[in-house]
């Protein structure tokens, strides 16, 4: 199981297998679409779809908004548009998603 | 632990309403730690992604931190404040009044630069409106600079409203976005250039008063203030004048363009003093090694930052000031240039006119100038001629047909002058697409030139439908008239026209490669020259045709000989010329055929494309042409075949008989009366062609593989092989070119 390369997108056959990688990319999976902010290193905080990520956690946004530097306030005028934005990996400081998109995605947010 | 939301499930707003959303709900959660490690367990080179997203879709994507994509970054990472007109104000970052002139100096000098960058191409708000005090001219309180101020907004406005309505730009050329930024709307233009010569009336006053007086001792301090003063008048004087040119071209009389005309010149008198003073002007004072642009007071690069798209990453950079001046003396060259449209009178002068313009690559402020200079309002050429009239002149001039001439019978024929009115309203609006696309850039043109052929078919056709029934609408009145052909030729005459500037635009824009050459230039000399010059000499026929009948006529009233001096046919130097261009293409092909004889012509390995393919791409845009039919591929070949000669000529023989060609044209063009510099163009080509294709006859460099270079320096159509370039100094030594 380790070894097979899954074919990307969701899948929705179910597998028995509970390889790490396996659980990893289902984890990801059910994060696809959904609303995504991500912090990077210059203080800046990005808001948009995810849609799609690699192993160095190089992520892609779609339909991104962009925030200055605060986090919990939007007081800092209004957001930009940016839309589809890729932020690189070693760009990421956090990564949050809304509470609720977390039930389709398994894995997240559960102490284990 | 599981997080739940309390808040209620609204799957249908994820692609919008992405902002309403955060602001109700705050259930943010943590997860970077669980992803960074589900993202490790992917292979390397994986993506993970949705099923409709791929790595196509991937590409197009900004690249956040990338200094180049993202426009948000500067921002960010400059360690200082970015303060808005209103805040640095308050801050005391800016003066509003009891400005030094040296820093009006500064300013003033900044502005134009920002102005001209603009000009070529970049946006508002990276340029003009870096310029706080563009901003918001109310809250200058210092007299010169709100004037200045206000000026530079009404020179923008202006020269955006002239731009737009000229439409003879792309994204490449000119960008109109104002950003909802005021350009002085509430202030009319005559009252800032009252408000400039205002100012200017004061300055000169200081400038008088500080002026050296006789035996006076000079302080070197009041001497600098003198030149300082000065230095101020000067570029007010050139704000004032240089709006007052672009609002005078904005007036609907055709007067006015001559006016316009004599402002711009006034305001290139100030160039010089402007260029050798620049040095009074403050400078931008932060250190710039640290990547930080420079700023100086009343200027902020990044102030627009975030109303900049995100595609929109480019900081522009500001042009010098040390190359202000020649830039706008330029411009005003052009803006000259262009006021001297008024002059030309006959369509196919003008038209003459806009691709002699066109072929400097002017601004695209010039090229819409000319465009509204032309077409005021899109109604009449210069205000006063009714296009259909333009058309009906320029068809006298080149076809006379009957029906247009005054002892014609149809000229008074109802029918006939229904024919002929409805036919030259169709021709207008194509003739006034084509006189557009000269406004165009040079790359666009060509694209363009390419579809109005479709619209000019269409115009062949009622052409050749018209001439027939006028001419037996003629055979009728007037048995011993002909209307045959008459404004069929007209439009053959246009259609080649725009045919050949397509296929050798083609040389100037670099598109074609090496081993393509020959069948270009065969088809522009064994084709469309060819059918040119028929063209020419049926409308020279037809039009002593008409003459001959006016002579009669006249002969028939009054015995008196009127036939004396031979008079120069308005057609000839087309001619002439036309012929000189087809020994060029003849020459250049025969020279292309021998090279690749001998192996010099690089050949791609075709494995995507053949030449066929590549041929019927270049030629595409013929198809769509009656007359002259389009010749595919294959007949190309069949006619080009050198075998259907007995014996098949050699290289040796095709270099000769370029060599001819060329020799041809240069005797051609050698008897031109008054050469233009065309004419001279050509002839520098055409005399190192002539010794380099004999020497290569000769069989100079036969057996070394090195390929040919073609220098297309001194003619953009026609280049002289540069492989030979030793040869022929050589060669110069002993027999001096002349």
């Amino acid at each position: 199981m380790a070894t097979m390369i899954e074919e990307n997108g969701p899948s929705t056959h179910e597998q028995s297998g509970v390889s790490p990688s396996y659980q990893a990319r289902q984890k990801l999976e059910g994060l696809l679409n959904k609303n995504m902010r991500i912090r990077m290193t210059d203080g800046r905080t990005l808001v948009g779809l995810f849609l799609c990520t690699d192993r160095d956690c190089n992520v892609i946004l779609g339909s991104a908004q962009e925030f200055l530097k605060s986090t919990d306030t939007f007081s800092q005028g209004e957001p930009r548009v940016l839309g589809l934005a890729m932020i690189p990996g070693h760009h990421v400081v956090s990564i949050e998603v809304e509470a609720d998109s977390l039930e389709d995605a398994q894995g997240f947010g559960v102490n284990h | 632990m599981v997080m739940k939301s309390a808040v209620e499930d609204d799957d249908a707003g994820w692609g919008l309403g992405i902002p309403e959303k955060m602001k109700n709900n705050a259930n943010w959660v943590d997860i970077t730690h669980e992803f960074k490690g589900a993202c490790k367990e992917l292979n390397l080179g994986e993506l993970l992604h949705d099923k409709l997203f791929g790595l196509f879709e991937a590409m197009s994507a900004i690249e956040m931190m990338d200094p180049k994509m993202d426009a948000g970054m500067i921002g960010n990472q400059v360690n200082r404040k970015v303060l808005n007109f209103e805040q640095a104000i308050k801050e005391e970052a800016i003066k509003v009044k009891d400005l030094s002139l040296p820093e009006l100096i500064g300013i003033i000098d900044t502005c134009f630069c920002c102005l001209i960058t603009w000009l070529e191409g970049h946006s508002l708000a990276q340029t003009v409106f870096t310029c706080l005090y563009v901003h918001n001219p109310d809250l200058i309180e210092e007299p010169a600079l709100k004037a200045f101020a206000l000026g530079i907004l009404k020179v923008c406005d202006i020269a955006r409203e002239k731009v737009n309505k000229a439409a003879v730009f792309e994204e490449e050329d000119f960008q109109a976005m104002t950003y909802g930024f005021k350009m002085a709307n509430n202030v009319t233009d005559l009252r800032v250039t009252g408000m400039l010569k205002d100012v200017e009336d004061e300055l000169q006053r200081k400038v008088k008063s500080t002026r050296i007086r006789q035996g006076e001792q000079r302080d070197p301090e009041v001497e600098r203030e003198h030149q300082q003063f000065l230095a101020l008048f000067n570029r007010i004087k050139f704000m004032r004048l240089l709006l007052t040119a672009l609002i005078t071209f904005t007036k609907k009389e055709t007067s006015s363009v001559g006016e316009a005309q004599k402002l711009v010149v006034q305001a290139a008198d100030l160039l010089s003093a402007i260029h050798s003073s620049i040095q009074h002007g403050i400078q931008s004072q932060n250190d710039t090694t640290k990547g930080d642009h420079p700023i100086m007071m009343g200027f902020e690069p990044l102030v627009n930052q975030r109303l900049l798209p995100p595609t929109f990453p480019r900081y522009a950079k500001i042009i010098k000031r040390e190359d202000m001046v020649a830039y706008f003396s330029k411009l005003i060259d052009r803006v000259k240039t262009v006021c001297d449209v008024i002059n030309t009178t006959n369509l196919h002068g003008i038209l003459d006119f806009f691709c002699e313009f066109s072929e400097q690559s002017p601004c695209v402020l010039s090229r819409s100038l000319l465009q509204t200079t032309f077409l005021i309002d899109n109604k009449k050429v210069f205000g006063t001629h009714l296009m259909q009239d333009m058309i009906k002149d320029a068809l006298r001039y080149f076809v006379s047909p009957p029906v247009l001439s005054h002892k014609c019978c149809l000229f008074n024929n109802h029918q006939a002058k229904d024919y002929i009115d409805s036919f030259v309203t169709h021709c207008s609006r194509p003739f006034c697409s084509l006189i557009q696309i000269h406004g165009h850039n040079r790359a666009r043109q060509r694209d363009k030139l390419g579809h109005i052929l479709e619209e000019f078919a269409t115009l062949q056709d009622e052409a050749e439908k018209v001439d027939a029934a006028l001419h037996s609408l003629l055979m009728k009145l007037e048995p011993q008239r002909q209307h045959l052909a008459c404004l069929g030729t007209w439009i053959l005459y246009h259609n080649l026209r725009i045919m050949i500037q397509y296929l050798l635009s083609g040389f100037e824009l670099e598109l074609y490669s090496m081993h393509e050459y020959y069948y270009i230039y065969w088809y522009l000399s064994e084709f469309l020259y060819a059918w040119l010059m028929s063209t020419l000499s049926r409308a020279d026929s037809s039009q002593m045709a008409e003459e001959r009948l006016m002579e009669e006529q006249v002969k028939g009233r009054s015995s008196k000989k009127t036939k004396k001096k031979k008079k120069v046919r308005p057609l000839s130097k087309e001619i002439t010329m036309s012929q000189a261009y087809q020994n060029m293409c003849a020459g250049m092909y025969k020279t292309m055929v021998a090279l690749d004889m001998d192996g010099k012509v690089r050949k791609p390995q075709f494995e995507l494309d053949s030449e066929q393919v590549r041929y019927e791409h270049r030629f595409a845009p013929f198809n769509s042409v009656v007359t002259p039919p389009p010749v595919h591929y294959i007949q190309f070949k069949e006619m080009s075949d050198l075998k259907k000669y007995n014996p098949p000529p050699g290289s040796t023989d095709l270099y000769l008989a370029a060599s001819k060609h060329f020799q041809q044209a240069k005797l051609i063009l050698e008897n031109v009366p008054s050469p233009d510099p065309e004419v001279n163009r050509i002839l520098k080509v055409a005399k190192p062609n002539i010794v380099v294709t004999k020497l290569l006859a000769g069989g100079h460099k036969k057996d070394t593989k090195v390929l040919p270079e073609f220098d297309f320096s001194a003619h953009k159509y026609f280049p002289w092989s540069k492989s030979s370039d030793s040869a022929l100094r050589e060669r110069q030594k002993v027999i001096p070119m002349a």
